[in-house]
């Protein structure tokens, strides 16, 4: 075991010395010793944060605690936190995010809302990191989960997630005015808007509106008014407020084409700035090959 | 194919001081991002100060050179690249040999001494390749094995049930791929297990609808796939899904307009691609983007003419090799992905590509033309 650690502090991509130390290790079960491994494997993420031979070391080992311990929470929890520190040094990596992602199945449905409240903050300091957004919308796939909304307090999880939701889509809008270009953010909203506009269609939503005006048409209506806002960004130095108007014309377009039945109404709320087609065709001219197609 | 870059990104740095051993383990733990899969490190390492670049406009792809490159980096088995590269040595293998026979040079190497070498890597207890002699068997390396022989046209050297049983058997009870007896999951296996069975006539030997379940189960919203189901879209696992749903004829679970809105979203304004939103752009993605988007019928979607100039930009016109993105370092792996990139896209005096099994048309053709055995 001390000849494998020594070369896989040297060379953690040799699969064959990680095998070496599963084979002793499958022997018998060893808490202690599986802690020491987890600790072998921090130490070399520390200077090799994307090495997939570690983390699914790493895995593994959790995996074989998981066999022999009920309860996984202080693990988890300690896991995520060691991905949150690796990911500040070691941004968009992809490896460290899944094993993160990978995490979600072991946390009980308390941990999840404390994992969404917890990383919001870390969001805001890192909008350009699709990874950290995608973690987020896993996160609140998995609140959606049936094992998670189904039993006694179906009710008032089904609630809870929409109040979630709501925030959700008014903490992304604010970022994105904030930060003006920045493709997650948008990726983000394409995801929620997509989700609550057909939840919206689907009447579940018994909040009470001002009359004649469905719940559907003033959420479009606002989504109309933040591209507009986003189309008349004056231009900057870095071209920023070019990508912005692009991302935000892709997003209607995202809208309409992900929930077909709502298309009449947007097209009829974008009247005054023209057709989607004439949005995108001043927004985004570069991607014309796509945008024709999607909307022919 | 699927353990990424083979050295670190970095820029030519006018810097001479010698090699520390820290930055060994950095280099090494750049390297390592090979088997983290398909970007490259984004770690800049201090060399010595390499040779000057004739960089510029892209031009014409300089072939010859390409060749040059590649027959003197298989040839030197002490390079630094060749020392980085050494647990993956047979996907470096089947990286330059491709590239080779793509530029109609695959007699520039000894057939014999590289399935020689090729066969030293096998195992024949499990009936897997390891990454190098003595290297533990995984489907990564077996099946870049494969190919390799299906490019020399020499599968005959192998027991071909045997090497069908190691990857059939990693199958598990949900339908996915283990990469090895170890267990480790990832949609990559999936295309891996499926492309090498699809190659040796024994596809049969796995559950094949579960196999598409399970791959369908990794798709998200967004129309891309990840390493797991909920997995992040990220381009090399869309490759790997696409292919294997190509090559089982289960295409119609895609929904194209979707996938390829993803996949063109990838085109940056200089015309490279890259594999997630907000990364940079990367010559390895002109082939799991452009090839995803030939197997699902969207390639017209993007701008073919910029994203070949950028492949082009990224060459050493000098010294031969293709570098990640413009003034980069060269490697095998990037090499390869450009040249293949432009294969897709009908480049003069290069082979034509099969997008789904990543080997030129003619091979493929000959595998499938030919009786099986």
């Amino acid at each position: 075991m001390s000849h494998s650690k020594a070369l896989l502090i040297l060379c953690p991509d040799m699969l064959t010395a990680w095998n070496s130390r599963k084979m002793v290790l499958s022997v018998s079960y060893d808490f202690t010793k599986l802690k020491d491994e987890l600790q072998l494997c921090t130490m070399i993420l520390s200077y090799s944060p994307k090495n997939e031979s570690t983390w699914s070391h790493r895995r593994w080992v959790i995996k074989k605690v998981s066999e022999h311990h009920q309860d996984m929470s202080g693990l988890i929890e300690r896991e995520s936190l060691l991905v949150k520190e690796i990911a500040e040094k070691s941004k968009m990596n992809y490896r460290a995010w899944r094993h993160r992602c990978w995490l979600i199945s072991y946390m009980t449905r308390e941990q999840v809302l404390d994992e969404l409240k917890k990383s919001a903050r870390w969001n805001e300091l890192h909008v350009a990191d699709n990874c950290c957004f995608h973690y987020r919308r896993s996160l609140l796939l998995a609140l959606l989960d049936s094992r998670c909304i189904e039993g006694e307090n179906s009710l008032d999880y089904k609630s809870e997630v929409h109040l979630l939701w709501k925030e959700e889509l008014r903490w992304n809008e604010m970022l994105i005015r904030r930060y003006q270009g920045r493709e997650s953010l948008w990726i983000h909203r394409r995801f929620l808007s997509q989700w609550w506009v057909k939840f919206l269609l689907s009447g579940e939503e018994m909040e009470c509106c001002a009359a004649g005006i469905s719940l559907v048409d003033l959420f479009l209506s606002q989504e109309i008014y933040l591209l507009s806002d986003c189309l008349n960004v004056p231009a900057d130095e870095f071209g920023e407020a070019c990508i912005q108007a692009e991302l935000a014309a892709l997003y209607i377009l995202w809208i309409s084409k992900q929930v077909p039945a709502v298309k009449p109404q947007l097209e009829e709320r974008l009247h005054s700035l023209g057709s989607l087609e004439d949005v995108l065709a001043r927004a985004c001219p570069e991607r014309s090959r796509l945008w024709t197609h999607l909307i022919a | 194919m699927f353990t990424g870059s083979t050295r670190p990104t970095h820029r030519r740095v006018r810097d001479s001081a010698p090699l520390a051993v820290g930055d060994s383990l950095e280099r090494r733990a750049a390297a390592s991002s090979l088997l983290a899969g398909f970007g490259s490190s984004t770690l800049r390492a201090k060399l010595l100060v390499p040779p000057a670049r004739a960089m510029g406009e892209g031009g014409e792809l300089a072939a010859e050179k390409h060749v040059r490159y590649i027959v003197t980096v298989e040839k030197k088995k002490d390079s630094f690249e060749s020392l980085v590269m050494e647990h993956i040595r047979l996907n470096g293998a089947y990286w330059g040999l491709t590239t080779l026979d793509l530029l109609h040079k695959l007699d520039a190497v000894d057939a014999g001494e590289v399935i020689q070498w090729i066969m030293s890597c096998y195992h024949p207890e499990s009936g897997g390749f390891g990454g190098n002699v003595g290297h533990d068997p995984h489907v990564l390396y077996t099946l870049s094995a494969v190919q390799v022989l299906c490019l020399f046209d020499r599968l005959d050297v192998l027991d071909v049930d045997k090497v069908a049983d190691y990857v059939s058997g990693l199958q598990n009870e949900d339908g996915s791929f283990s990469g090895d007896i170890w267990g480790e999951v990832d949609t990559r296996f999936s295309y891996i297990v499926i492309c090498t069975l699809a190659l040796l006539h024994r596809l049969h030997k796995i559950n094949v609808q579960k196999a598409v379940d399970y791959i369908v189960s990794c798709k998200n919203l967004d129309g891309g796939f990840g390493a797991m189901p909920g997995g992040e879209s990220h381009a090399g696992q869309i490759f790997c899904c696409v292919g294997a749903l190509a090559i089982t004829g289960s295409l119609h679970h895609i929904d194209r307009d979707l996938l390829g809105w993803w996949l063109c979203e990838r085109q940056c304004k200089e015309g490279g691609l890259n594999g997630r939103p907000e990364k940079l752009a990367d010559v390895c993605y002109s082939w799991w983007v452009l090839s995803s988007l030939i197997m699902i019928d969207r390639v017209h979607w993007i701008d073919k003419d910029k994203l070949a100039k950028f492949i082009l930009n990224c060459q050493d016109k000098e010294n031969g090799g293709i570098s990640d993105r413009p003034d980069n370092a060269v490697d095998i792996y990037h090499t390869y992905f450009g040249v293949a990139g432009l294969s897709l896209m009908e480049y003069p005096r290069v082979k034509p590509m099969d997008p789904a099994y990543a080997l030129p048309l003619d091979v493929v053709n000959r595998i499938f033309l030919r009786k099986g055995y």
